[in-house]
């Protein structure tokens, strides 16, 4: 894949790569695996299921709720394990690229870091919940070909930028409940310390190939922030699977979909999920109000 | 057309306002009309109108393509059978 007519991205990244190598971990040691997991523990905090603050959630039974924060969170962490294994294959490829020399190092970091977070995502999947939920599908075709070369560059760390500070925002919260195991609380914190360092990162080098859009062509940027808007959409849309809540025992699965994406309990929710990345891209003049209808 | 059909018209015009209709031949995949951010809700959309799960590992984008194969994939065969 070649990168021309982009500048090579330069940016200051002593710090953050400092901070990679001194708070570097061994993720294969440091986690202790219960045998199995107490039984009457949601796995995933209550307020941030997607029934949560609906009467959906309130008409199921105890059983099915605690139910609901299993499958969900497999759902959540079977989320990060595919999103990222797509992301980085796209870092992978662009690690000794002209463009992307300056910041390889870090790049290596942030490979290295998101392979140990898969690892340790399935290692709980697989342990307590016997499964990952399969990738969604999706179409490989053309749904950026009508971008500039730059732009779909942007396009690449963008996402992965909004992913991370999506997954981030569970992890928040998370990391500090403590009506989960401890073993979920663990993973939710280990892997925001990892990605608070990837997202600034992320921000760094996405203000930096907007800049190169927006000098290219001014009339690209609102195109990708209809883009970006859709892909925060998506992200939120991929946390609702039918799959999780036929697993926990919940009926007409996909028209609960439907009704719980559009309840408005949920809309805000979803905008309290969004608002700091919402309020970033806003910032950087890449926000939603862009769109042109 | 069939009322599911309609369903899915629906679908595809409500997040492209800059389409007034629809063709039935129309590539609804190479005009973007349904992007890949679009896609998973497209199936889950002709899941819930068909009452039967898609399989992501066999699908067949020729299926997706235009309303007529949409059609006669989704709406048509059972009628026949
Ligand atoms: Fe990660
Ligand atoms: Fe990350």
């Amino acid at each position: 894949m070649a990168v021309r007519e982009i500048e090579p991205i330069v940016l200051e990244l002593d710090r953050l790569e400092q901070m990679a190598e001194s708070g570097y971990y061994n993720p294969y040691t440091m986690f202790e695996w219960p045998d199995a997991l107490e039984p009457d523990r949601p796995w995933m905090s209550e307020s941030l299921t997607t029934l949560a603050g609906t009467p959906m959630w309130d008409e199921l039974t105890r059983e099915q709720q605690l139910a609901l924060t299993k499958y969900e969170a497999i759902n959540f962490f079977s989320l990060n394990i595919h999103g990222i294994r797509e992301l980085m294959s796209e870092v992978v490829m662009r690690i000794h690229e002209r463009t992307y020399s300056n910041v390889s190092e870090f790049l290596h970091h942030f490979i290295g870091e998101e392979n140990e977070h898969m690892w340790f995502f399935a290692q709980f999947c697989l342990r307590y919940g016997g499964k990952l939920y399969p990738a969604q599908p999706t179409l490989k075709a053309a749904s950026v070909d009508h971008l500039s070369q730059v732009a779909r560059e942007l396009i690449v760390f963008a996402r992965i930028l909004i992913f991370e500070e999506i997954v981030d925002h569970y992890n928040a919260l998370m990391a500090t409940d403590q009506s989960l195991p401890h073993i979920a609380r663990e993973i939710n914190r280990v892997h925001h310390q990892d990605e608070s360092r990837h997202v600034a990162f992320g921000r760094m080098i996405f203000l930096n190939l907007l800049k190169q859009v927006a000098g290219r062509d001014p009339e690209e940027v609102p195109v990708v922030a209809e883009y970006l808007e859709s892909y925060l959409q998506y992200s939120i849309g991929t946390l609702y699977n039918p799959a999780a809540y036929r697993d926990a025992g919940i009926p007409d699965a996909l028209a609960l979909r439907r009704r719980a994406l559009a309840h408005p309990a949920r809309v805000q929710a979803h905008d309290k999920v969004l608002k700091r990345t919402r309020a970033f891209l806003s910032k950087a003049g890449v926000g939603r109000e862009l769109i042109k209808r | 057309m069939s009322e599911p059909l309609q369903k899915v018209r629906e679908f595809i015009l409500e997040r492209n306002p800059k389409l007034d209709e629809i063709p039935d031949d129309l590539d609804l995949i190479d005009s973007r009309a349904i992007n890949s951010l679009a896609f998973v809700e497209f199936i889950f959309l002709l899941e819930e109108l068909t009452g039967e799960a898609i399989d992501p590992e066999e699908l067949d984008l020729d299926d997706f393509r235009t309303l007529k194969a949409i059609e006669a994939r989704f709406f048509t065969q059972k009628a026949t059978l």
